[in-house]
Protein backbone atom coordinates (compact mmCIF):
# COMPACT_ATOMS: atom_id res chain seq x y z
CA UNK A 1 0.00 0.00 0.00
CA UNK A 2 1.64 3.34 -0.75
CA UNK A 3 1.28 5.81 1.81
CA UNK A 4 -1.54 6.03 4.36
CA UNK A 5 -4.47 5.76 1.73
CA UNK A 6 -6.80 2.81 1.91
CA UNK A 7 -5.64 -0.27 -0.10
CA UNK A 8 -6.82 0.21 -3.61
CA UNK A 9 -7.90 -2.03 -6.33
CA UNK A 10 -7.77 -1.59 -10.52
CA UNK A 11 -10.89 -3.62 -11.57
CA UNK A 12 -11.25 -4.06 -14.69
CA UNK A 13 -14.22 -2.59 -15.98
CA UNK A 14 -15.16 -4.86 -19.15
CA UNK A 15 -15.56 -8.42 -19.46
CA UNK A 16 -18.27 -9.43 -16.58
CA UNK A 17 -20.87 -11.18 -18.75
CA UNK A 18 -23.75 -10.18 -16.68
CA UNK A 19 -22.89 -7.01 -18.29
CA UNK A 20 -22.15 -3.60 -16.54
CA UNK A 21 -24.92 -3.03 -14.36
CA UNK A 22 -23.75 -6.34 -12.20
CA UNK A 23 -19.68 -5.20 -12.22
CA UNK A 24 -20.91 -1.39 -10.66
CA UNK A 25 -22.75 -3.34 -8.41
CA UNK A 26 -19.74 -5.46 -6.90
CA UNK A 27 -17.83 -2.09 -7.37
CA UNK A 28 -20.15 -0.73 -4.46
CA UNK A 29 -20.08 -3.60 -2.51
CA UNK A 30 -16.14 -3.82 -2.00
CA UNK A 31 -16.03 0.28 -1.94
CA UNK A 32 -18.39 -0.10 1.34
CA UNK A 33 -15.84 -1.92 3.25
CA UNK A 34 -13.75 0.72 2.73
CA UNK A 35 -11.10 -0.77 -0.08
CA UNK A 36 -10.31 1.46 -2.20
CA UNK A 37 -11.26 0.21 -6.14
CA UNK A 38 -10.07 2.07 -9.13
CA UNK A 39 -12.11 1.05 -12.51
CA UNK A 40 -11.11 0.77 -15.93
CA UNK A 41 -13.86 0.84 -18.28
CA UNK A 42 -16.48 2.71 -19.74
CA UNK A 43 -17.62 6.05 -17.42
CA UNK A 44 -20.87 6.26 -19.13
CA UNK A 45 -21.66 2.46 -18.63
CA UNK A 46 -20.72 2.16 -15.21
CA UNK A 47 -22.54 5.10 -13.74
CA UNK A 48 -20.30 5.22 -10.65
CA UNK A 49 -19.33 8.92 -10.51
CA UNK A 50 -19.14 10.40 -7.19
CA UNK A 51 -19.56 7.39 -5.41
CA UNK A 52 -17.47 7.26 -2.91
CA UNK A 53 -13.97 5.28 -2.62
CA UNK A 54 -14.27 4.66 -6.18
CA UNK A 55 -12.77 6.48 -9.42
CA UNK A 56 -13.25 5.77 -12.58
CA UNK A 57 -10.67 6.01 -15.27
CA UNK A 58 -12.33 6.49 -18.90
CA UNK A 59 -11.59 3.64 -20.55
CA UNK A 60 -12.83 2.73 -24.12
CA UNK A 61 -10.96 -0.30 -25.16
CA UNK A 62 -10.84 -3.80 -24.01
CA UNK A 63 -9.51 -7.43 -24.73
CA UNK A 64 -11.99 -9.97 -25.93
CA UNK A 65 -12.24 -13.40 -25.06
CA UNK A 66 -11.58 -14.35 -28.81
CA UNK A 67 -8.24 -12.53 -28.76
CA UNK A 68 -4.98 -14.05 -28.67
CA UNK A 69 -4.07 -12.69 -25.22
CA UNK A 70 -0.53 -12.31 -25.41
CA UNK A 71 -0.29 -10.26 -28.73
CA UNK A 72 -3.62 -8.46 -27.90
CA UNK A 73 -1.59 -7.25 -24.27
CA UNK A 74 1.24 -5.94 -26.13
CA UNK A 75 -0.50 -4.59 -29.41
CA UNK A 76 -3.66 -2.62 -26.96
CA UNK A 77 -2.08 -0.81 -24.51
CA UNK A 78 -4.72 1.70 -23.26
CA UNK A 79 -7.26 -1.37 -23.09
CA UNK A 80 -8.95 -1.75 -19.57
CA UNK A 81 -6.52 -4.87 -18.72
CA UNK A 82 -3.39 -3.73 -19.55
CA UNK A 83 -4.42 0.10 -18.24
CA UNK A 84 -4.82 -1.58 -14.66
CA UNK A 85 -2.48 -3.57 -14.60
CA UNK A 86 0.11 -0.51 -15.32
CA UNK A 87 -1.96 0.83 -12.62
CA UNK A 88 -0.56 -1.35 -10.13
CA UNK A 89 3.12 -1.40 -11.30
CA UNK A 90 3.31 2.19 -10.96
CA UNK A 91 1.90 2.14 -7.90
CA UNK A 92 -1.15 4.14 -7.80
CA UNK A 93 -3.54 0.34 -6.87
CA UNK A 94 -2.37 -2.36 -4.53
CA UNK A 95 -3.62 -5.04 -6.87
CA UNK A 96 -5.32 -6.02 -9.79
CA UNK A 97 -9.09 -7.43 -10.68
CA UNK A 98 -10.06 -8.91 -13.80
CA UNK A 99 -13.32 -10.81 -14.54
CA UNK A 100 -12.41 -10.88 -18.45
CA UNK A 101 -10.42 -12.91 -20.44
CA UNK A 102 -8.07 -15.24 -18.22
CA UNK A 103 -5.56 -15.64 -21.22
CA UNK A 104 -5.29 -11.78 -21.31
CA UNK A 105 -5.78 -11.24 -17.65
CA UNK A 106 -2.27 -13.52 -16.95
CA UNK A 107 -0.48 -11.69 -20.18
CA UNK A 108 -0.97 -8.06 -18.88
CA UNK A 109 -0.56 -9.28 -15.28
CA UNK A 110 3.03 -11.41 -16.08
CA UNK A 111 4.09 -8.28 -18.55
CA UNK A 112 2.66 -5.66 -16.54
CA UNK A 113 3.87 -6.15 -12.87
CA UNK A 114 6.88 -8.82 -13.86
CA UNK A 115 7.55 -11.80 -12.31
CA UNK A 116 9.12 -12.58 -8.68
CA UNK A 117 13.08 -12.51 -8.58
CA UNK A 118 13.68 -16.04 -9.56
CA UNK A 119 10.13 -17.46 -10.35
CA UNK A 120 10.34 -19.41 -13.55
CA UNK A 121 6.48 -19.53 -14.31
CA UNK A 122 3.50 -17.71 -12.54
CA UNK A 123 0.91 -20.32 -11.67
CA UNK A 124 -2.84 -19.75 -11.25
CA UNK A 125 -4.42 -20.82 -8.06
CA UNK A 126 -7.85 -21.57 -6.96
CA UNK A 127 -9.45 -22.15 -3.22
CA UNK A 128 -11.31 -25.16 -3.88
CA UNK A 129 -14.22 -25.04 -1.68
CA UNK A 130 -14.45 -28.22 0.45
CA UNK A 131 -16.56 -27.94 3.35
CA UNK A 132 -14.58 -27.18 6.23
CA UNK A 133 -11.38 -27.15 4.82
CA UNK A 134 -10.57 -25.43 1.76
CA UNK A 135 -7.81 -26.70 -0.06
CA UNK A 136 -5.45 -24.08 -2.59
CA UNK A 137 -4.91 -25.80 -5.76
CA UNK A 138 -2.47 -24.80 -8.48
CA UNK A 139 -1.74 -24.62 -11.31
CA UNK A 140 -5.35 -24.79 -13.00
CA UNK A 141 -4.02 -23.31 -16.55
CA UNK A 142 -1.19 -21.12 -16.08
CA UNK A 143 1.04 -23.57 -17.75
CA UNK A 144 0.12 -26.29 -19.76
CA UNK A 145 3.79 -28.02 -19.43
CA UNK A 146 6.01 -27.49 -16.78
CA UNK A 147 9.12 -28.75 -15.51
CA UNK A 148 10.26 -30.26 -12.17
CA UNK A 149 11.51 -26.78 -11.03
CA UNK A 150 8.44 -25.36 -11.69
CA UNK A 151 6.50 -27.98 -9.40
CA UNK A 152 8.59 -26.91 -6.82
CA UNK A 153 8.09 -23.48 -6.91
CA UNK A 154 4.42 -24.02 -7.25
CA UNK A 155 4.93 -25.42 -3.96
CA UNK A 156 6.28 -22.86 -2.35
CA UNK A 157 4.15 -19.88 -4.12
CA UNK A 158 1.10 -22.28 -2.64
CA UNK A 159 2.44 -22.77 1.14
CA UNK A 160 3.10 -19.15 1.17
CA UNK A 161 -0.62 -17.74 0.10
CA UNK A 162 -1.76 -20.68 2.29
CA UNK A 163 -0.32 -19.18 5.16
CA UNK A 164 -0.09 -15.31 4.73
CA UNK A 165 -3.85 -15.06 2.99
CA UNK A 166 -5.59 -18.37 4.50
CA UNK A 167 -3.90 -18.23 8.01
CA UNK A 168 -3.27 -21.96 7.47
CA UNK A 169 -0.42 -22.42 10.06
CA UNK A 170 2.01 -24.60 8.56
CA UNK A 171 0.03 -25.97 5.56
CA UNK A 172 0.88 -29.40 3.96
CA UNK A 173 1.55 -29.55 0.53
CA UNK A 174 0.67 -32.52 -1.74
CA UNK A 175 1.78 -33.42 -5.05
CA UNK A 176 -0.91 -34.63 -7.62
CA UNK A 177 0.14 -37.54 -9.26
CA UNK A 178 -1.56 -41.22 -9.95
CA UNK A 179 -0.02 -42.86 -6.86
CA UNK A 180 1.26 -42.26 -3.63
CA UNK A 181 5.03 -43.85 -3.85
CA UNK A 182 7.65 -41.79 -4.47
CA UNK A 183 7.75 -43.20 -7.95
CA UNK A 184 4.12 -42.91 -9.69
CA UNK A 185 4.10 -40.19 -12.40
CA UNK A 186 5.72 -38.27 -15.37
CA UNK A 187 9.38 -37.79 -14.97
CA UNK A 188 8.76 -34.22 -13.99
CA UNK A 189 6.73 -34.96 -11.05
CA UNK A 190 9.64 -37.71 -9.62
CA UNK A 191 12.17 -35.37 -9.98
CA UNK A 192 9.72 -32.76 -8.16
CA UNK A 193 8.87 -35.63 -5.56
CA UNK A 194 12.83 -36.14 -5.00
CA UNK A 195 13.15 -32.15 -4.44
CA UNK A 196 10.39 -31.57 -2.47
CA UNK A 197 11.29 -34.23 -0.11
CA UNK A 198 14.38 -32.42 1.07
CA UNK A 199 13.53 -28.63 0.66
CA UNK A 200 13.55 -26.91 3.93
CA UNK A 201 10.53 -24.35 4.69
CA UNK A 202 7.67 -26.34 3.40
CA UNK A 203 5.51 -29.29 4.81
CA UNK A 204 5.74 -31.92 2.25
CA UNK A 205 2.95 -34.32 2.62
CA UNK A 206 3.69 -36.59 -0.69
CA UNK A 207 1.84 -37.50 -3.59
CA UNK A 208 -1.93 -37.34 -3.73
CA UNK A 209 -3.66 -38.72 -5.56
CA UNK A 210 -7.56 -36.59 -7.34
CA UNK A 211 -9.39 -38.55 -4.83
CA UNK A 212 -7.34 -36.85 -1.92
CA UNK A 213 -8.61 -33.25 -3.80
CA UNK A 214 -12.16 -33.08 -2.52
CA UNK A 215 -11.18 -35.26 0.82
CA UNK A 216 -8.24 -32.39 1.55
CA UNK A 217 -5.63 -34.56 2.23
CA UNK A 218 -3.06 -31.75 1.99
CA UNK A 219 -3.79 -27.76 2.45
CA UNK A 220 -2.07 -27.14 -0.72
CA UNK A 221 -1.86 -29.62 -3.97
CA UNK A 222 -0.01 -28.93 -6.95
CA UNK A 223 0.62 -30.06 -10.10
CA UNK A 224 0.86 -29.12 -13.68
CA UNK A 225 -1.69 -26.63 -15.62
CA UNK A 226 -3.31 -28.82 -18.12
CA UNK A 227 -4.25 -31.74 -15.49
CA UNK A 228 -4.81 -28.64 -13.00
CA UNK A 229 -7.49 -27.43 -15.25
CA UNK A 230 -8.89 -31.03 -16.18
CA UNK A 231 -9.28 -31.43 -12.72
CA UNK A 232 -11.02 -28.02 -12.04
CA UNK A 233 -14.02 -28.28 -14.77
CA UNK A 234 -14.35 -31.95 -13.39
CA UNK A 235 -14.89 -31.38 -10.08
CA UNK A 236 -17.36 -28.15 -10.82
CA UNK A 237 -19.02 -30.08 -12.82
CA UNK A 238 -19.42 -33.35 -10.92
CA UNK A 239 -20.70 -30.99 -8.12
CA UNK A 240 -23.75 -29.71 -10.30
CA UNK A 241 -24.70 -32.40 -11.11
CA UNK A 242 -24.76 -34.28 -8.53
CA UNK A 243 -26.69 -31.35 -6.92
CA UNK A 244 -29.24 -31.24 -9.56
CA UNK A 245 -29.80 -34.88 -8.79
CA UNK A 246 -29.98 -34.49 -5.19
CA UNK A 247 -32.64 -31.67 -5.91
CA UNK A 248 -34.52 -34.50 -8.63
CA UNK A 249 -34.40 -36.76 -6.20
CA UNK A 250 -35.82 -34.50 -3.44
CA UNK A 251 -39.02 -33.78 -5.80
CA UNK A 252 -39.14 -37.18 -6.39
CA UNK A 253 -42.43 -37.80 -4.42
CA UNK A 254 -44.06 -35.99 -1.35
CA UNK A 255 -42.24 -37.69 1.29
CA UNK A 256 -39.07 -36.63 -0.45
CA UNK A 257 -40.42 -33.27 -0.32
CA UNK A 258 -40.68 -32.88 3.17
CA UNK A 259 -37.36 -34.19 4.09
CA UNK A 260 -35.93 -31.89 1.57
CA UNK A 261 -37.74 -28.95 3.19
CA UNK A 262 -36.06 -29.88 6.75
CA UNK A 263 -32.96 -29.84 4.95
CA UNK A 264 -33.10 -26.68 3.10
CA UNK A 265 -31.76 -24.72 5.31
CA UNK A 266 -28.84 -26.56 5.46
CA UNK A 267 -28.31 -27.09 1.87
CA UNK A 268 -28.55 -23.43 1.39
CA UNK A 269 -25.79 -22.68 3.72
CA UNK A 270 -23.44 -25.44 1.91
CA UNK A 271 -24.84 -24.28 -1.64
CA UNK A 272 -22.91 -20.86 -0.72
CA UNK A 273 -20.06 -22.10 0.62
CA UNK A 274 -19.38 -24.25 -2.78
CA UNK A 275 -20.43 -21.60 -5.25
CA UNK A 276 -17.75 -20.58 -7.13
CA UNK A 277 -18.86 -16.77 -6.21
CA UNK A 278 -17.70 -17.26 -2.24
CA UNK A 279 -13.73 -17.86 -3.16
CA UNK A 280 -13.55 -14.86 -5.68
CA UNK A 281 -12.21 -16.23 -8.42
CA UNK A 282 -8.40 -17.88 -9.15
CA UNK A 283 -5.06 -15.51 -7.84
CA UNK A 284 -2.09 -15.30 -10.03
CA UNK A 285 1.09 -16.36 -8.22
CA UNK A 286 4.62 -15.65 -8.31
CA UNK A 287 4.36 -11.69 -9.69
CA UNK A 288 5.93 -8.40 -8.44
CA UNK A 289 2.34 -7.52 -7.23
CA UNK A 290 -0.89 -9.35 -7.04
CA UNK A 291 -3.61 -10.23 -9.98
CA UNK A 292 -6.50 -12.04 -9.15
CA UNK A 293 -9.21 -13.76 -11.56
CA UNK A 294 -12.51 -13.13 -11.17
CA UNK A 295 -15.34 -16.09 -12.59
CA UNK A 296 -16.75 -14.39 -15.63
CA UNK A 297 -20.02 -15.37 -14.45
CA UNK A 298 -19.53 -13.69 -11.50
CA UNK A 299 -22.29 -11.90 -9.72
CA UNK A 300 -22.13 -8.60 -7.85
CA UNK A 301 -21.45 -10.24 -4.72
CA UNK A 302 -18.88 -12.43 -6.29
CA UNK A 303 -16.99 -9.65 -8.18
CA UNK A 304 -16.45 -7.95 -4.53
CA UNK A 305 -15.18 -11.01 -3.21
CA UNK A 306 -12.48 -10.95 -6.08
CA UNK A 307 -11.84 -7.15 -4.88
CA UNK A 308 -11.90 -8.56 -1.70
CA UNK A 309 -9.65 -11.66 -1.51
CA UNK A 310 -7.18 -8.99 -3.96
CA UNK A 311 -7.23 -6.09 -1.32
CA UNK A 312 -6.25 -8.87 1.88
CA UNK A 313 -3.36 -10.34 0.07
CA UNK A 314 -1.77 -6.55 -0.64
CA UNK A 315 -2.68 -5.70 3.42
CA UNK A 316 -1.41 -9.05 4.50
CA UNK A 317 2.01 -8.44 2.03
CA UNK A 318 1.30 -11.90 0.23
CA UNK A 319 4.09 -11.08 -2.52
CA UNK A 320 6.74 -10.02 -0.09
CA UNK A 321 6.33 -12.94 2.32
CA UNK A 322 6.05 -15.10 -0.73
CA UNK A 323 9.47 -14.05 -2.02
CA UNK A 324 10.65 -14.48 1.61
CA UNK A 325 9.52 -18.30 1.47
CA UNK A 326 11.37 -18.34 -1.69
CA UNK A 327 14.55 -17.33 -0.77
CA UNK A 328 13.91 -19.21 2.90
CA UNK A 329 13.39 -22.86 0.79
CA UNK A 330 15.88 -22.21 -1.56
CA UNK A 331 13.47 -22.43 -4.36
CA UNK A 332 14.81 -19.38 -6.67
CA UNK A 333 15.96 -20.40 -10.36
CA UNK A 334 19.31 -20.49 -9.30
CA UNK A 335 19.15 -22.31 -6.41
CA UNK A 336 17.09 -25.12 -8.15
CA UNK A 337 19.17 -25.15 -11.12
CA UNK A 338 22.32 -26.09 -9.15
CA UNK A 339 20.48 -28.28 -7.54
CA UNK A 340 19.16 -30.43 -10.72
CA UNK A 341 23.25 -29.88 -11.57
CA UNK A 342 24.21 -31.67 -8.55
CA UNK B 1 23.33 4.81 -28.61
CA UNK B 2 26.17 2.13 -29.05
CA UNK B 3 26.54 -1.21 -29.71
CA UNK B 4 27.98 -1.45 -26.37
CA UNK B 5 25.48 0.23 -24.58
CA UNK B 6 22.86 -2.10 -25.92
CA UNK B 7 25.36 -5.19 -24.92
CA UNK B 8 25.32 -4.01 -21.52
CA UNK B 9 21.62 -3.04 -20.86
CA UNK B 10 20.82 -7.05 -22.55
CA UNK B 11 23.84 -8.58 -20.52
CA UNK B 12 22.28 -6.92 -17.16
CA UNK B 13 18.38 -7.71 -17.78
CA UNK B 14 19.52 -11.42 -18.48
CA UNK B 15 22.10 -12.07 -15.37
CA UNK B 16 19.11 -10.24 -13.08
CA UNK B 17 16.08 -12.20 -14.61
CA UNK B 18 17.57 -15.34 -15.03
CA UNK B 19 19.84 -15.22 -11.86
CA UNK B 20 23.33 -16.04 -13.94
CA UNK B 21 26.88 -14.46 -13.66
CA UNK B 22 26.90 -11.74 -16.04
CA UNK B 23 30.75 -12.71 -17.03
CA UNK B 24 28.40 -15.99 -18.53
CA UNK B 25 26.47 -13.92 -21.21
CA UNK B 26 28.47 -12.65 -24.21
CA UNK B 27 27.16 -11.92 -27.68
CA UNK B 28 27.66 -15.23 -28.30
CA UNK B 29 25.58 -16.88 -25.76
CA UNK B 30 22.50 -18.60 -26.85
CA UNK B 31 19.52 -18.18 -24.61
CA UNK B 32 18.24 -20.93 -24.85
CA UNK B 33 20.72 -23.66 -24.91
CA UNK B 34 23.20 -21.58 -22.76
CA UNK B 35 21.08 -19.88 -20.53
CA UNK B 36 18.29 -22.02 -19.97
CA UNK B 37 16.04 -19.06 -21.38
CA UNK B 38 12.05 -20.12 -22.02
CA UNK B 39 9.64 -18.37 -23.92
CA UNK B 40 8.65 -16.00 -21.39
CA UNK B 41 11.93 -15.23 -20.80
CA UNK B 42 12.21 -13.98 -24.33
CA UNK B 43 9.01 -11.73 -24.06
CA UNK B 44 10.46 -10.23 -21.26
CA UNK B 45 13.74 -8.96 -22.77
CA UNK B 46 11.34 -8.06 -26.09
CA UNK B 47 9.60 -5.99 -23.73
CA UNK B 48 12.80 -4.24 -21.92
CA UNK B 49 13.90 -3.54 -25.88
CA UNK B 50 10.58 -2.20 -26.99
CA UNK B 51 10.26 0.03 -23.50
CA UNK B 52 14.48 0.84 -24.06
CA UNK B 53 14.66 1.79 -27.45
CA UNK B 54 11.54 2.22 -28.98
CA UNK B 55 11.98 -0.49 -31.20
CA UNK B 56 9.05 -2.51 -32.19
CA UNK B 57 9.51 -6.93 -32.79
CA UNK B 58 7.16 -8.64 -33.95
CA UNK B 59 6.36 -12.41 -33.52
CA UNK B 60 7.65 -13.87 -36.48
CA UNK B 61 10.83 -10.88 -35.66
CA UNK B 62 11.21 -12.50 -32.73
CA UNK B 63 11.86 -16.02 -34.07
CA UNK B 64 15.22 -14.96 -35.41
CA UNK B 65 16.29 -13.81 -32.06
CA UNK B 66 18.24 -16.64 -30.82
CA UNK B 67 21.99 -14.95 -29.29
CA UNK B 68 22.45 -12.10 -27.08
CA UNK B 69 24.23 -10.43 -30.13
CA UNK B 70 21.24 -11.23 -32.18
CA UNK B 71 18.77 -8.94 -30.09
CA UNK B 72 21.66 -6.39 -29.62
CA UNK B 73 22.01 -6.22 -33.50
CA UNK B 74 18.43 -6.16 -33.83
CA UNK B 75 18.36 -3.10 -31.60
CA UNK B 76 20.66 -1.47 -33.39
CA UNK B 77 19.15 -2.09 -36.84
CA UNK B 78 15.45 -1.18 -35.87
CA UNK B 79 15.95 1.63 -33.63
CA UNK B 80 14.26 5.14 -34.43
CA UNK B 81 16.83 7.53 -35.37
Amino acid sequence: MAGDRAVTVALDGYGAEQGFDVLEAGARLAAADGIGVRVFGPRRALGLDGVAGIEVLDTADHIGNDEDAVRAVRAKKESSVVRAARDVAEGDSDALVSCGSTGATMAAATFGLRRLKGVQRPALAVQLPVPGKPVLFLDVGANVEVRAQHLVQFAFLGAAFSHAVLEVENPSVGLLTVGEESGKGREEVVEAHRLLGKASGIDFAGNVEGRDLPAAKADVVVTDGFTGNVALKLLEGTAKTVAAAVGDAARSNPMAAAGGLLLKPALDGLRRDLHPDTTGGAILLGLRGIAVVGHGSSGAEGIANAVRLAARCAEVDAVGRTAALLAEGGAGRAALAAEGDG
Amino acid sequence: MTRDQVLTLVREHLAEELEVEIGRIDEGTRFKEDLDADSLDLYELVMELEDNYGVTVSEEQATHIKTVGDAVGFVLEHAPA
